[in-house]
Parts: structure tokens; C-alpha cells; sequence
């Protein structure tokens, strides 16, 4: 009896440690949160599937990448509180500058680490008008007339918002040959037209699209082109103005998150797989810019020419630009009264 | 002809009027008619406008209530949390007020009384889902104040969960039981050869959603029926571990599926005064055997408990056995020597109100209510129980005038769960003991402990 005892105490014993010893998987299933800017749902999720097979052709492990999307300022605060975001995909630089700057989640130089400054893909601005085009809107300067709708989001929490503000802000400037006093009063009478002000692009979008509220919707161009193909075709028509601006939406891995959660090496390559010809091949099927020549060349016919100014040469890059017009007290702010 | 001329007239002037006016009034009228139509699209633009602006209200109010901090106080708990949940504090609390009364006791030992027999605050909680706490106190019993458990985890996956700190050691099956929610309001003697709460690390998980848990741990060892005292008193640490299958837990269709074994077991060594059992105790919390004072642990100690459980609908039983074995010496310096003691129980209940029996404790289908005539839920139960000291324990151990060497417990229960957080309950034990030489009239022991216990319970 003792005997049997002593041998199922250490049978007991044993068995209780073989799970320690033994792992947990042999191959393992890495989860990853993707927190991105409001139109790009459709873009990562072909992206993100590409990317978990091809990833588990490399190695073997499955990986599953959830998705977040707001307004891009909105976002960056959010990953700022605590959203423990493996990547952040946003549509600007200032918004993940954000997460180095407030929160020390990420280095400084950041842009550094990736190709093209961070900025995988590029879009523009352009006007979504409706069917027939009944307002007769053909540039910027039809936006500020009594009577015309325009439909955008709102700078301080979207950033295609802050991209739409600047390039009507660059063709005032042109139009007044740099009259900034004038750009404001253009600018001003703009935002006047505008009844709605969602917190991102895809809801500014809903709000044109479904809603059917307004006569203009100022968006990105993937944007556009998405409504357009979303609604066959017949319902909206893309407007596109004399002059636009080089929107960059950039990504970068937040430090801390993957650091913590160990999932720096997938992250990093989630990244760096969208210049791959196959990412950058999503990113000009789902109507964004690609940098890659090849891919470039090949959506080239389903971009127009658009003459485009850039963030850097018109307000001296965007820690400049988001100070001057988007920060509290900011141009914005003293232009805008809500309705 | 005047009727002639007043009718040629009319025609003249409704052709007058005809000529010049209609066309104006046409324009008129369709000039209108653009006013208006514009009129009524610029309204439609300002209802939409209206209704889309309080749906980006409201959209922003659900998102806000989403990200806002969550308190929910149900008939279960009050718990704090995060708006995403992985941040969590929940407190809760026990409270136990009994009332012992035993009978045929000569009324020579005063032992008739109430008992707050556990008082203890409970906060536990969770941040970022991984990592976990919890603390409780006990302010109720006889002895001090005390913190009974201090602990927090680290859960890798349902599988590999870390746990440190002071908590109970994984052996027993009715020890790892809920104080609230066992079958009796007292454990059985098996407990009573069970360490109780240890420092120490653990290691813990589960396979396959329950079908097989696990646990082994390190600790500082304590002896039986005994809680740390937040310090270990020898150099030695005890290895504990328990493993617990339900084979059939996933088979809905299975009679079996409510079965469950396993084995716990712990192997130490032990040394000093401190490493013996202050004593066992009989249902009645009477003191029935302990070592001389002058007793001392010496060497190897460990335990091993084949343990079962069954539970299916309204029946639910246990059945556990224990082998307790310590090296002692009568003083220090002396021959030692190793005693075995062994004790076994099988409970049962029955929910006589239908609700399942559960080792959680069972929820009533319909709380105690006077106005709408509802009872909560009833539960019988029954249990036996057997401890036997080794007989080497007498008389160099343990003094046989004032110990007895076995102990055979019968208990009647009946158990009424007003809600979920209430119960009481109404227990009857017998216990009888088993002396080698009469023992002396001043002891409990000189006769069987016969005790009706009933226990007053909030526990949330």
C-alpha cells in the first residue's frame, strides 16, 4: 500500500509538470493591431490577407492582424492613451510624430526606418460632386460660393481632413500669389459652406454618399474612386481641381507595443512587406498611389494629372503646419464657428 | 340683345384676360413652383443635415460609453472595469455567523454559541487581461486578524498561468472548494490533513476547455490543517502539485460528462516545533487530537489525496482520500519516528428545487422572494467521513488521555440558497471517536460530538 501510494504521488507529481515542459505550440498564432486612418478598411483587408499567407509561407506561423480605424488624429490618441497598437498606418506624418513626441512610444526619427519616409503609398485630393454635376463645380473657388454644400471632416480629430484643408489653403495661396490674410478670408468662407463635420473621411463620406447631404465632397482620391465604384458608377463624378496636394499616409511600428509584446519581427515585416511588389499591387488596386515604378506604371491610366503642391514646399513640413492651423488657437480654430 | 352684349362683352374680356394675363400667370405660377421645389430641397437639405448631425452624436455617444470606465454592481458582484475590460477590480466579501449547539455534552465544556466564523473583505481584479491579483483578510474566526490570500498571476494562455504569493496549495478537492459553496458548512476530517494556505509559485493551466487541469508549485510547506504565518521556519520547501481530468467534460450527450479524478500531492521536508499540526478538528471546530508540545518535525513529509467528483443535474458527490505522513521526534534530540495518518469522505447532495449542483455553488432559478412567493432553491446532503491517527502516535506523540485516535464524522445537511449570494444552512453531525484508554472528564472527548450548526451566509 505504501508503495502504491509513493508511486502515484510521484506519477501525480510528474504528469502535473509534463505540460511545463512540453510547449504550448509548435507553431504559433501572432496577433497584431493594425491602427489606421477611416478609408483605409478596404485596402487592409486584402492587404492583411496577403500578408498572413505570405508570412506563413516564410515561417510557418499564423498570423492575425485586427484592425482599428477612425479619424487619424483620433487614432494617434488613442494608441497615445494606451491602445496597444503593434502598427499604426495613419494619414499623416504628424499624427504618428504624435506618438514620438507626446508619448515617447516611438523614436524621433522614425520616418527613417522605412522607404520613402515612411509613406508606402501616396493619394491626393480631389471633389466628389453628384450625378450631372448641378452646381457646376470645377475647382476650389466654386466651393466658397452662397449656396454650395460642402461636405469635409474635421481637421482636429481627421487627417485626410487637415490634407483637404491644406491643398484648398495651397490653391488660395496661389490664387492670392501667397496673400495669407486672403488665403484665411478663402479658406473661412469655405468652412462656412460646410453644414456637417465628421470626425473622419469615411464619415464625411457616409454623410455625402448615404446621407445625401451637400453638393461637394472634398476627399481623398481612393475615396472618391471607391464611392464612385461603390454606387456603379452613374451617381457621383470626381472633379478634379487646378491644384491638389501629395497626401503621404505613413506607417510605423510602435516600439514599446512590440518590444512588450514580443512581436517586433512580424510587425516590422507587415510593414515593410507593403512595398513588396504584391503590397504595393494592393495598394494601387485599391486606388492609392503606388511608389514602386512597376506598380505605378501599371495603375498609372486610372490616376488623373494633377498638378500637386507638397506639404514641405508650400508650409515647411508638418510640425509647421499643424502648429499654424490645426493646434488649439490655431487658423482653424479662428476660422470656424459651428452651426 | 342685352343679354347678347353683356355675354359678347364677357368674352371680350375673358379673351383680354386671356391674351395678357395667363402667360404672366403661368410665369408666375412656374416660377413658384421653382421657388418652392427649392425651397422644399433646402429644407430636405436641413432635416438631413439635422438627423445626420445627432447621428454623429449619437455615434460619438456610443463610442464614448464604449471607452468609459464600467461599473457593474449585480446580484453577483460589484466590479470596476475598463471600457475595453482588460482592467478590472472587483470587491466582494464573505460573511459567516453560525450558531453551534451540541448536544449530551454533560454541559461541563461550554461550547454552546455563535461564531462568526469568517468575516473577510475580498478585492481581486485584472490589469491589461494578463496579470491578476487578490487579496483577502480574514477578521472573523478566534484568531487575529490575518491575510489569508495575497497573490497575483501572470496568465500566458489558458494553459500556463503563473500565480505568487500566498494562496492555497493545490491538493485537496474539498480544500481548493470555495468556503461559501462545499456541501457542509464545515470541510470534512480529510481537510483536516491538508496543508492549507502556503507562499510559494505555481504554475497552472487547463487543456482542451477543462478536460484536463493541472498544478505544481513551490512552496515553503506548512503542516496539516494549518495556515502560513507569512514566513517559512526551516530551510526546506515543499513541492505540491495536483492533476484533475474530466475525460467526458466536453460530451454533452454523456451521463459521465459531470465525472471528474485527479490526484493531489505534496513532498517536503520539515524541521522544528513549527512543523507539526497545531491539531485535527472535528465539525464541531473541537479540537480532537494534537501532538505534545514538546513534539518536533524532523525530515520527509508528504501527502497524496486520489480525489473524485461527480455531478450530474441536481446530484452531485465527492469522494477524496488522504495520506498525511510526517518524521517527528518527541522532543529534539530524540528517536524519531514516522506517522501516517489517513482519512477518507464521501458527500453527496441533492437539489431538491431542481437547479444543478455545482462545485461553484448552486444558483437558484428563482431567488427568495416573500411578496411573489418564490423559495430560492433547497439542497440536501449527507457525508462520512474517517480519520485515524497513527497508532505510534501513542502515548510518545500525542497523550491518549486527552486524544482520541479516530474520529468517524455523520452529517445531515440541509442547505437553502436564497439567492445567489445568500445561503443558509442546517447541519447535523455525529461524530464519534475512537479513544485507546478513557480519556478525562474534562475533555470533549469523553463522549461523541453530537452538533447542530446553522450558518447565516452572505458571500459575493
Amino acid at each position: 500500500m505504501k508503495t502504491l501510494l509513493r508511486l502515484s504521488f510521484l506519477a501525480s507529481f510528474l504528469l502535473s509538470l509534463v505540460p511545463l515542459a512540453v510547449p504550448a505550440h509548435a507553431q504559433k498564432t501572432i496577433e497584431l493591431l493594425n491602427v489606421s486612418y477611416d478609408p483605409t478598411r478596404e485596402l487592409y483587408q486584402d492587404y492583411n490577407a496577403a500578408f498572413a499567407r505570405y508570412w506563413k509561407a516564410k515561417t510557418g506561423d499564423d498570423v492575425v492582424i485586427k484592425q482599428s480605424h477612425g479619424g487619424s488624429g483620433k487614432q494617434a490618441r488613442s494608441v497615445i492613451d494606451g491602445l496597444p497598437a503593434d502598427v499604426v498606418t495613419l494619414a499623416l506624418a504628424a499624427d504618428v510624430d504624435a506618438l514620438a513626441s507626446v508619448a515617447k512610444l516611438i523614436p524621433a526619427d522614425w520616418q527613417k526606418r522605412l522607404p520613402e519616409n515612411s509613406a508606402p503609398y501616396t493619394s491626393t485630393i480631389v471633389l466628389l460632386v453628384r450625378k450631372g454635376n448641378p452646381k457646376g463645380i470645377k475647382d476650389w473657388d466654386d466651393l466658397i460660393r452662397p449656396g454650395v454644400s460642402v461636405i469635409t471632416p474635421n481637421p482636429k480629430t481627421s487627417g485626410g481632413a487637415r490634407w483637404n484643408y491644406l491643398a484648398a489653403w495651397g490653391y488660395a495661396l496661389k490664387k492670392f500669389n501667397g496673400d495669407e490674410a486672403k488665403a484665411k478670408e478663402f479658406i473661412g468662407a469655405l468652412y462656412r459652406n460646410v453644414p456637417v463635420l465628421d470626425s473622419g473621411a469615411r464619415g464625411s463620406t457616409t454623410t455625402f454618399v448615404q446621407r445625401g447631404i451637400g453638393d461637394v465632397l472634398i476627399s481623398w482620391e481612393n475615396e472618391a474612386f471607391l464611392a464612385l465604384k461603390e454606387s456603379g458608377g452613374d451617381q457621383f463624378a470626381i472633379v478634379v481641381p487646378s491644384l491638389s496636394i501629395l497626401a503621404e499616409p505613413t506607417v510605423a511600428w510602435v516600439d514599446k507595443v512590440v518590444d512588450r509584446k514580443g512581436t517586433k519581427a512580424v510587425a516590422k515585416a507587415y510593414l515593410e512587406y507593403l512595398y513588396s511588389d504584391e503590397g504595393q499591387d494592393i495598394a494601387g488596386k485599391n486606388f492609392y498611389r503606388p511608389r514602386s515604378a512597376q506598380a505605378a506604371a501599371k495603375y498609372a491610366a486610372q490616376f488623373p494629372q494633377i498638378k500637386l503642391i507638397t506639404i514641405d514646399d508650400v508650409f515647411g513640413g508638418w510640425t509647421k503646419a499643424q502648429k499654424a492651423h490645426f493646434a488649439d488657437g490655431g487658423v482653424f480654430d479662428q476660422i470656424y464657428l459651428p452651426h | 340683345m342685352r343679354n347678347f352684349t353683356v355675354i359678347s362683352r364677357a368674352v371680350v374680356v375673358v379673351a383680354v384676360f386671356s391674351t395678357n394675363f395667363i402667360p404672366a400667370l403661368r410665369a408666375d405660377t412656374n416660377e413658384d413652383i421653382q421657388a418652392l421645389r427649392a425651397q422644399i430641397q433646402q429644407l430636405d437639405q436641413q432635416l438631413r443635415i439635422l438627423e445626420r448631425k445627432q447621428e454623429i452624436k449619437d455615434e460619438e455617444s456610443a463610442a464614448a460609453a464604449k471607452a468609459a470606465p464600467k461599473i457593474a454592481i449585480t446580484d453577483k458582484s460589484f466590479t470596476f472595469a475598463s471600457g475595453d475590460g482588460a482592467d478590472s477590480v472587483r470587491i466582494g466579501g464573505l460573511v459567516q455567523l453560525d450558531s453551534r449547539l451540541f448536544f449530551n455534552d454533560g454541559g461541563g465544556v461550554l461550547n454552546n454559541t455563535f461564531v462568526l466564523r469568517r468575516a473577510r473583505p475580498i478585492v481581486d481584479g485584472t490589469f491589461d487581461k494578463i496579470y491578476s491579483f487578490q487579496f483577502v483578510s480574514e477578521f472573523g474566526g478566534t484568531s487575529t486578524p490575518s491575510i489569508l490570500d495575497a497573490n497575483f498571476g501572470v496568465g500566458l494562455s489558458d494553459a500556463l498561468q503563473f500565480k505568487f504569493g500566498k494562496f492555497k496549495t493545490p491538493v485537496g478537492l474539498e480544500w481548493l472548494q470555495s468556503d461559501s459553496w462545499t456541501f457542509f458548512d464545515e470541510r470534512s476530517l480529510v481537510t483536516d490533513l491538508m496543508g492549507n494556505r502556503d507562499l510559494g509559485i505555481q504554475a497552472s493551466g487547463k487543456f482542451d476547455g477543462g478536460v484536463v487541469t493541472y498544478a505544481a508549485g513551490i512552496f515553503n510547506g506548512v503542516p496539516d490543517s494549518t495556515n502560513s504565518s507569512n514566513a517559512d521556519f526551516d530551510n526546506d520547501k515543499d513541492v505540491i502539485g495536483r492533476l484533475y481530468l474530466q475525460p467526458f467534460k466536453n460530451d454533452q450527450a454523456s451521463v459521465l460528462q459531470g465525472l471528474a479524478f485527479g490526484v493531489g500531492s505534496s513532498l517536503g521536508r520539515e524541521k522544528g516545533a513549527l512543523a507539526v499540526t497545531s491539531g485535527y478538528k472535528t465539525d464541531g471546530q473541537q479540537t480532537f487530537f494534537k501532538y505534545r508540545s514538546t513534539v518536533v518535525g524532523d525530515g520527509q513529509v508528504w501527502r497524496v489525496s486520489p480525489q473524485a467528483e461527480y455531478r450530474n443535474g441536481p446530484f452531485g458527490a465527492i469522494a477524496e482520500y488522504v495520506v498525511s505522513t510526517v518524521n517527528v521526534r518527541p522532543a529534539a534530540g530524540k528517536p524519531k519516528a514516522r506517522l501516517e495518518n489517513k482519512a477518507w469522505e464521501l458527500s453527496a447532495g441533492y437539489v431538491l428545487t431542481g437547479e444543478n449542483s455545482s462545485y461553484t455553488g448552486v444558483v437558484p432559478n428563482h431567488s427568495f422572494n416573500w411578496q411573489n412567493g418564490t423559495w430560492g432553491a433547497w439542497e440536501v446532503a449527507v457525508r462520512y467521513a474517517d480519520l485515524k491517527i497513527d497508532p505510534k502516535a501513542f502515548p510518545t506523540f500525542a497523550d491518549p488521555t486527552i486524544n482520541a485516535d479516530e474520529a468517524r464524522s455523520t452529517g445531515l445537511g440541509l442547505n437553502w440558497y436564497l439567492s445567489k449570494t445568500v445561503k443558509t444552512t442546517f447541519d447535523v453531525y455525529d461524530t464519534r471517536f475512537s479513544n485507546l484508554v478513557p480519556v478525562s472528564a474534562t475533555q470533549i472527548l469523553r463522549q461523541d460530538e453530537k452538533a447542530f450548526i446553522t450558518r447565516f451566509q452572505i458571500s459575493f
